[in-house]
C-alpha cells in the first residue's frame, strides 16, 4: 500500500500514515510519500515509536519512507550452548503441600540437573530463598551447586531473604532484586514458574 | 476550565498558534539595515528584543509590541485569552509594566459566526485587565485564516528595563513554564488530545507572565526573555548573543508528559524543525537534543538569568504564584566554542 502525503500541513501525514497502519495486516508494507523535513521527520518518528520497521529513500524531490508493521521476526537473545532460554522461576521451598512437597523439589532439581540442555537461569522468590540458603551439606544445595557448577545463573531476591533473615546464609548463586528478576523473566523466552 | 471546542477554531488554519511563525532566518535576512538608528530609542529591531523601548525623558521610557497568532484552541473565549496573554508577554520580557492595548484582528467569516468575535475579545479583554491595563480600540479585517493578538504598549525606566542579550556569566537560568505547547497546538488541531490534556495546555498557555515579572523585579535579573516561536534554544541562543555560551541542562528542562506523548507520534509542527535547523549549527550536545527543545511555544514561560542566591528564593515564591513547573535549566558560561551547549 502507498499513501502520497505530499504538500499535506503537520500532522496530517501522520494521520494518514496512522489510518493506513491501521487498516494493514501484521507484517504489512506502507510506503509514505512525503516532500517536507517535517513531515519526513514526524512519518519516521511515528513509524519507529510504533514499533514499524522504518526506511527511507529519496524520490527526485520527495522522499518514500517504508514502513514494515510489526516485526518481520521475532529477536530471541540467544543463550550459551547447552543451555535452553528458559527461566525457572520458584516460588516456593516445595513442590506442593509437606515432607512430600521438600523431597518433590530436591528430587525435580536432580532431574533438571540431568538434562542435556538446561535452563539458563533459576531465579528464587518468597519461600524460594530458604533453598539457596538451606543448611551446608543438605540434598538441596548440592543439587544446587552442581547446577550452578555447570553454569546455571541462580538468583535469590534480596527483600526475601531479609524478609526470612536468612541473607547472611546464602550457600548459592547471587541475591537478584525486582528490577533485574523483571527484566530477565521478560527477557527470557520460556519462564516455568514453580 | 471548561472548553468549548464547538467553535472548532483550529481545524481552519494552516499552523497552529506560534507554530505559523515564520522562521528566524528568514526574518534575520528580510529586515537586516532596513532601520535607521534613532536617539530616543533604546531598543530597536536589531537586536531581536522582545519589544521596543522609546524614552521619552530621563525617568519614563514606553515599551511597544505587537503580536498575533493563529488559533491553538478551538475555545474563542480561551483562544482570546492566550493570543492576548502571548501578546503582553514580550512587555513583562522587558520587565515592564502595561498601559493599554489594541486588538487586532483577521476574522475568518466564511467559518465562523460574528458572536464568536466577541467572545475572543472577551477573553482577550480579560487578559489585560488582569495585569491592570485597559483596552482602547484596535482593527479588524476579513482574513481566510483567523488571527488575534494585540498592539501593547507599557512603561518602564529607560535604564531599568530587562534586556534578552545580556546574560552574566555565572548566572543560572530559570524558566517559568513547561514546553511543549507547539507539540499540543498541533495535536488539538488533529482532535487527539483528552479534554483534560487540552485544559492543562491552555491555563499554561492563558497564564500571564506578568506576576513572574513582579516577583522577580527586585532581584539582579541580568536578562530576560519569554520563549514563544523560536523555542527554547532558538530564543536561548538570542540570549547568548556573542558573548556567552548558555549551559542548558536537558534532562532538568520541564516538558509536559502529554507533549512527550504526541512528539513519540510525530505531531510536531513544522515550526518546530524549522527551530532546529536554525538552531543546530550553534549547538554542542554529545547526545541528541530532544525535539522538544527547539518546539515552537506560544505565550511560554520566562527564561530568566539571575544569580544563584536568589534563585533559591525566587523558584518557592514563583510557584506559589501558579508558576508550578519553575526550575532551573541550566547556567551562564563564559563563551565556549558554540553560544549554547546541552548536556
Amino acid at each position: 500500500m502507498q499513501i502520497d502525503c505530499r504538500n499535506l500541513e503537520c500532522p496530517q501525514p501522520v494521520l494518514e500514515t496512522k489510518k493506513a497502519l491501521e487498516s494493514l495486516p501484521e507484517d504489512a508494507v506502507l510506503e509514505v510519500l512525503v516532500n517536507s523535513v517535517a513531515s519526513r521527520e514526524n512519518v519516521m518518528r511515528f513509524g519507529k515509536n510504533s514499533g514499524c520497521e522504518v526506511r527511507e529513500s529519496v524520490q527526485g524531490d520527495a522522499t518514500l519512507i517504508t514502513l514494515v508493521k510489526g516485526y518481520g521476526c521475532d529477536i530471541v537473545p540467544s543463550a550459551p550452548s547447552g543451555f535452553l532460554n528458559k527461566t525457572l522461576f520458584i516460588k516456593d521451598d516445595k513442590v506442593g503441600e509437606g515432607e512430600l512437597g521438600g523431597m518433590l523439589m530436591v528430587g525435580f532439581l536432580k532431574t533438571v540437573l540431568e538434562q542435556k540442555a538446561l535452563p539458563s537461569r533459576i531465579i528464587c522468590v518468597n519461600k524460594g530463598v530458604l533453598l539457596t540458603t538451606a543448611p551446608e551439606g543438605s540434598d538441596v544445595i548440592a543439587v544446587l551447586k552442581a547446577l550452578a557448577d555447570k553454569g546455571v545463573e541462580i538468583y535469590s531476591c534480596g527483600v526475601c531473604l531479609e524478609f526470612y533473615k536468612v541473607q547472611d546464609a546464602l550457600k548459592v548463586g547471587v541475591i537478584g532484586n525486582a528490577y533485574s528478576t523483571i527484566e530477565m523473566l521478560l527477557n527470557a523466552q520460556d519462564v516455568i514458574s514453580l | 476550565m471548561i472548553l468549548n471546542n464547538q467553535a472548532k477554531l483550529t481545524k481552519y488554519v494552516k499552523a497552529a498558534g506560534c507554530a505559523a511563525k515564520l522562521g528566524p532566518e528568514d526574518l534575520t535576512n528580510t529586515l537586516s539595515g532596513l532601520y535607521a538608528p534613532h536617539p530616543n530609542v533604546l531598543v530597536g529591531s536589531e537586536g531581536s528584543e522582545d519589544a521596543s523601548v522609546y524614552a521619552l525623558n530621563e525617568t519614563q521610557a514606553l515599551v511597544q509590541t505587537v503580536d498575533f497568532i493563529t488559533p491553538v484552541v478551538d475555545d474563542p473565549f480561551v483562544y482570546g485569552q492566550i493570543a492576548a496573554a502571548n501578546s503582553l508577554s514580550d512587555v513583562f520580557a522587558m520587565g515592564a509594566e502595561v498601559l493599554s492595548a489594541l486588538n487586532l484582528v483577521g476574522f475568518d467569516g466564511c467559518h465562523h459566526p460574528r458572536a464568536l468575535l466577541r467572545e475572543i475579545l472577551e477573553g482577550g479583554r480579560d487578559k489585560v485587565l488582569e495585569c491592570g491595563g485597559v483596552v482602547t480600540g484596535g482593527h479588524t479585517i476579513e482574513t481566510p485564516e483567523m488571527y488575534y493578538g494585540l498592539s501593547v504598549t507599557g512603561m518602564v525606566h529607560p535604564k531599568r528595563f530587562w534586556r534578552n542579550n545580556t546574560p552574566r556569566v555565572g548566572d543560572v537560568l530559570l524558566l517559568t513554564k513547561p514546553l511543549g505547547m507547539g507539540i499540543l497546538s498541533t495535536a488539538i488541531k488533529a482532535d487527539l488530545l483528552s479534554d483534560a490534556e487540552a485544559c492543562e495546555a491552555a491555563q499554561i498557555m492563558a497564564q500571564l507572565n506578568v506576576h513572574a515579572m513582579r516577583a522577580l523585579r527586585p532581584l539582579a535579573v541580568s536578562a530576560c526573555t519569554d520563549v514563544t516561536g523560536f523555542g527554547l534554544l532558538g530564543h536561548g541562543l538570542e540570549m547568548a548573543a556573542d558573548k556567552v555560551t548558555l549551559c542548558i541542562a536537558q534532562g532538568a528542562v520541564p516538558v509536559l508528559k502529554s507533549a512527550k506523548t504526541y512528539a513519540d507520534m510525530g505531531i510536531i509542527p513544522a515550526g518546530s524543525y524549522a527551530n532546529k535547523s536554525h538552531v543546530e549549527r550553534f549547538l554542542t550536545c554529545k547526545d541528541d537534543v530532544d525535539i522538544t527543545l527547539f518546539d515552537a511555544q506560544t505565550s511560554g514561560g520566562l527564561l530568566v538569568a539571575l544569580p544563584e542566591k536568589e534563585v533559591r528564593q525566587s523558584i518557592a515564591v514563583l510557584q506559589d504564584l501558579g508558576y508550578v513547573h519553575t526550575c532551573i535549566i541550566g547556567e551562564v558560561l563564559a563563551r565556549e566554542a558554540t553560544p549554547l551547549r546541552v548536556v
